[in-house]
């Protein structure tokens, strides 16, 4: 609430001259309020903005030729090309991916509930508190070289290996981030559901509505907040994800963060680690800011 | 001893004004009901003098000192508002407590000081329970204890019996009505929009409407006399008809027919309402009734039984009156003509338009 | 209930199991299963041994583990004070103010993490401030990290507390200060304590910015997983990833027992 209001003179009456002063129903003016925050946004531009400009300066300065030489050299090369081309195509395949499944396995949670639906709830929430890279790991496991689904192929059919190899390919980490970032879209769909007043599906099953035509006509609208809040999170997340990239170990899946990785410690080529996280800041701040608009819109 | 006093304050959020000019004293000791319907400014003014909106233009004044600048934490004030607000962390003792401590009143006096206002609204047995643990009337009266604790001069009572059901709501008005008696030194400020509750406990009604204050007096005055539309219809029932002043000796038209009434300094020729309360109008009786003082005729439109009385409406020459008879033997069928009529004395005339 | 018929509810329970055991309860079965075993080249693994958290529990993982406790507790406690802090004083900010703020602290979260590593390294790795090479540097990476979180949390704590209890304590005669400590904050413990769990869960898994600037004598547990599968050492690599989920949801259920615990409603 504004505290300072300009007086309007009040009429002067019996009890005594009005002394002039602001009116300021709150102490705590403006400037007080101010150095509150200062300390923490002190902290924050030390910390993480000071830095961050340290890098797109880093990747103006390079260490031979003009103040674009870095980006022209590395916008040049076809790996980076390559590189953003892969991360772009898997975080919206990976999105599009994780709002299906989502959709439905939330769908029946919270709309055929069955003995146990809470627990898988309860589930979905420990997911994601365990590391991205744990679900490469179980991939490895699955559908590795040697591994649950290539070890029953070669059981079954007595040949010495399977067929399954997707594993190090894009593929394969397109199915670790599915895997990964569904329950991302769950949570807030839930949440949505939850919402979402009973009586409402039973005056639409009242008047004869089939559940198809509900769930399009009743709970996908409401869910479509949800949904576009959830789904440009996944889709952020999967821009900047790292982890599973890293532990397929595929040289043949090289992604934007690999590429920073990549550049910066095995080459310790700075400026061009540099550009590479200056352009995936672009891409995943712009998306970002996307989904707080959407996301504020929803309410979510 | 000290009261409140709204000197011409204005309120406005984002250009409206929620509260417009308002002047009114609350003398020390008294219960001053704001009754309105929501929307009013009611909240608004109490909220004022708790220091929570900021006037835009006006001062407060509590106990003669002007404390429209002071911080809420400066105004020494006590609060109960409609959801309680008990800190639920915080067992009844430590929030009875909690104003005391903030104040920091000497110690040793805290839990004598805190005893004292739980013993007053009965809830010393509850101590050293949480909020959690108890009823909705049994955390108002905590509520109200803790406000009490500080001693307050002023008490501001915002809807304190809404979130309360029917018969809580009764038993909790009693007993604020006993708490006033025994601190007759504390002025109380009651907003609510039930004039049940105004009516019973308050010294003085302000009836709000759009911001602005309408009418001022104690219930009586109001009730029986109220001097705008809005309050005769929302301080009680009331049957408004437009008349025509015919002299000032208590002659006033009304389609077509001459009613007695006290006409006051109304000026001959200048229109007016008149006020019936349904429950002063009588069911006349026989063939004489039509040309009996003060009759109003018409077409009976719907009887309602209410139990210990009916409601009838009737149309009057294209206006409902409504009229509560105590429980007849024999209802009148719809559709007849039935002549209604009320003393002189029980009309009231307001000033056309007055107050809209 | 959206499916009448018994048929249709079977029907969608079966998708149901159809989708979610294979890709959600499959792979953390698998990791636990792999963890008890040497060899997987058949359906199931073989070779069941417990010697995988032999070697998960001592030495160098050991440290690894302790490292990473060492600097989640310490990242989420720097965390939830800053987050916190920032959190509170947004709140007496004017809207527009408050947005700024809101947008500043939520950046991290966008940016990624692979690259908030790069950025600390960069700008710690030179005077005045020389931390590169010390275990303050994933300390501050990851506080940076968590940071974000925790302000999130808090913030939309903020929000859902009702005004009326400050106002109640400021009628009450209580000054910001007092209504800080004595309200505001112990109203909040339930929600500082899951931002700290969120927190805390964030940090133990974190790998990205840590691959990044992590010195050899602070090796937290999740480079030491990457470090051991990426030298072949699957089995080991996932008794570790269990002894890395197992210390989680341990310290995760201490924090749910305790906001339970602490819980008014």
């Amino acid at each position: 609430m504004s505290s300072t209001v300009t007086e309007t003179a009040p009429a002067e009456r019996a009890a005594g001259p009005a002394p002039a002063r602001p009116l300021a129903a709150r102490p705590a003016g403006s400037r007080t309020r101010w150095l509150w925050a200062a300390p923490p946004l002190a902290g924050l531009g030390l910390v993480f903005l000071y830095p961050l400009a340290l890098v797109v300066r880093q990747s103006l300065t390079p260490d031979t030729g003009g103040p674009f030489a870095a980006y022209a050299e590395v916008f040049g090369s076809t790996a980076f090309r390559e590189a953003l081309w892969t991360t772009v195509w898997l975080a919206v395949a990976a999105t599009a991916g994780c709002l299906v499944l989502g959709f439905v396995l939330a769908l029946v949670i919270a709309f055929v509930p069955f003995p146990g639906a809470r627990a898988v709830a309860r589930f979905v929430d420990v997911f994601l508190s365990f590391p991205s890279f744990l679900i490469t790991l179980a991939l490895l496991f699955v559908y590795g070289t040697v591994g649950m689904a290539n070890g029953m192929w070669t059981d079954l059919t007595g040949e010495p290996e399977g067929p399954f190899r997707f594993l190090a390919t894009p593929w394969g980490v397109l199915l670790a981030e599915i895997t990964y970032f569904t329950p991302f879209v769950m949570r807030p769909l839930l949440a949505a559901f939850s919402q979402l007043d009973t009586a409402q599906l039973e005056a639409a099953s009242v008047l004869g509505a089939r559940p198809g035509r509900i769930v399009r006509q009743v709970i996908l609208p409401e869910a479509l907040p949800a949904l576009a809040a959830g789904g440009s999170l996944v889709l952020v997340l999967c821009l900047n994800e790292f982890g599973i990239v890293l532990f397929t170990g595929a040289k043949g899946v090289t992604t934007l963060p690999m590429l920073v990785y990549g550049k910066a410690i095995l080459e310790s080529d700075y400026p061009a680690a540099c550009v590479a996280a200056v352009v995936n800041i672009a891409v995943s701040v712009g998306l970002f800011g996307l989904y707080r608009v959407v996301g504020k819109r929803a309410g979510a | 001893m000290s009261g409140i006093r709204f000197d011409s304050v204005s309120v406005a959020y984002h250009g409206t004004t929620v509260l417009d000019a308002l002047d009114l004293t609350v003398e020390p000791g008294e219960v001053m009901a704001l009754l309105g319907p929501s929307g009013s400014g009611k909240t608004t003014a109490l909220r004022a003098v708790a220091g929570f909106v900021t006037p835009a233009a006006g001062r407060i004044l509590i106990g003669g000192r002007d404390v429209t600048g002071l911080p809420p934490y400066r105004r020494g004030i006590g609060m109960v508002v409609q959801q309680y607000a008990l800190f639920p962390h915080l067992r009844v003792q430590d929030n009875v407590e909690f104003g005391l401590r903030a104040r920091k009143e000497p110690k040793a006096e805290i839990p004598a000081r805190a005893a004292e206002a739980l013993e007053m609204t009965g809830m010393a047995g509850y101590a050293r329970r949480y909020p959690r643990e108890l009823s909705g009337g049994q955390q108002q009266r905590v509520a109200i204890a803790r406000a009490l604790a500080i001693r307050p001069q002023v008490l501001l009572l915002d809807e304190p019996l809404s979130a309360l059901d029917a018969q809580l709501r009764s038993g909790m008005l009693a007993e604020l009505a006993r708490l006033h008696r025994e601190l007759p030194d504390v002025s109380m400020l009651y907003v609510t929009h039930d004039q049940v509750e105004a009516l019973t406990l308050a010294d003085r009604i302000a009836v709000m409407d759009r911001a602005r204050l309408q009418d001022c007096g104690t219930p009586q005055q109001l009730y029986r006399a109220p001097r705008t539309e809005f309050t005769a219809s929302f301080v009680g029932q009331a049957n408004l008809l437009p008349v025509t002043v015919a002299d000032t000796a208590g002659a006033a038209l009304f389609d077509g027919r001459t009613l007695t009434v006290d006409t006051g300094t109304a000026a001959p020729g200048t229109t007016a309402t008149l006020c019936v309360r349904p429950h002063l109008l009588a069911l006349g009786a026989g063939p004489d009734a039509l040309h009996g003082p003060n009759a109003l005729h018409g077409r009976l439109g719907e009887v309602q039984w209410r139990g210990a009385t009916h409601r009838l409406y009737v149309d009057v020459a294209g206006h409902r009156v409504a009229a509560d008879l105590p429980e007849l033997r024999e209802t009148p069928t719809p559709g007849t003509e039935v002549t209604l009529h009320f003393a002189p004395r029980d009309a009231v005339l307001l000033a056309a338009g007055a107050g809209a | 209930m959206l499916v009448h018929s018994k048929a249709g509810r079977w029907a969608a329970w079966s998708l149901f199991l159809f989708l979610f055991l294979p890709l959600f309860a499959l792979p953390l079965l698998v990791v636990v299963a792999a963890s008890f075993a040497t060899h997987w080249s058949g359906a199931l693994p073989s070779g069941p041994t417990g010697a995988n958290y032999g070697a998960a529990v001592r030495g160098e993982s050991l440290r690894a583990l302790t490292t990473s406790l060492v600097t989640a507790l310490v990242s989420s406690l720097l965390a939830l004070t800053a987050g916190t802090w920032a959190a509170l004083a947004a709140q007496a900010l004017r809207k527009g103010a408050r947005r700024v703020m809101d947008a500043l602290f939520v950046l991290p979260v966008a940016v990624p993490s692979v690259v908030v590593g790069l950025a600390v390294l960069v700008a710690f790795s030179r005077p005045p401030l020389l931390l590169n090479g010390t275990a303050t540097i994933v300390v501050l990476a990851h506080t940076v990290l968590v940071t974000a979180f925790a302000y999130q949390s808090v913030s939309a704590a903020l929000v859902r507390l009702d005004p009326a209890y400050e106002q109640a304590a400021a009628s009450l005669g209580a000054r910001p200060g007092h209504v800080l400590w004595r309200v505001k904050i112990p109203l909040l413990l339930p929600s500082l304590n899951a931002a700290a769990g969120l927190c805390f869960a964030l940090s133990m898994g974190e790998l990205s910015a840590t691959m990044m600037l992590y010195p050899p004598d602070w090796m937290p547990l999740p480079v030491r997983i990457f470090a051991a599968t990426d030298r072949g050492s699957l089995f080991t690599g996932s008794a570790l990833a269990v002894v890395l989920m197992a210390t989680t949801l341990l310290v995760l259920a201490a924090f749910s027992r305790i906001r339970t615990r602490a819980s008014y409603r």
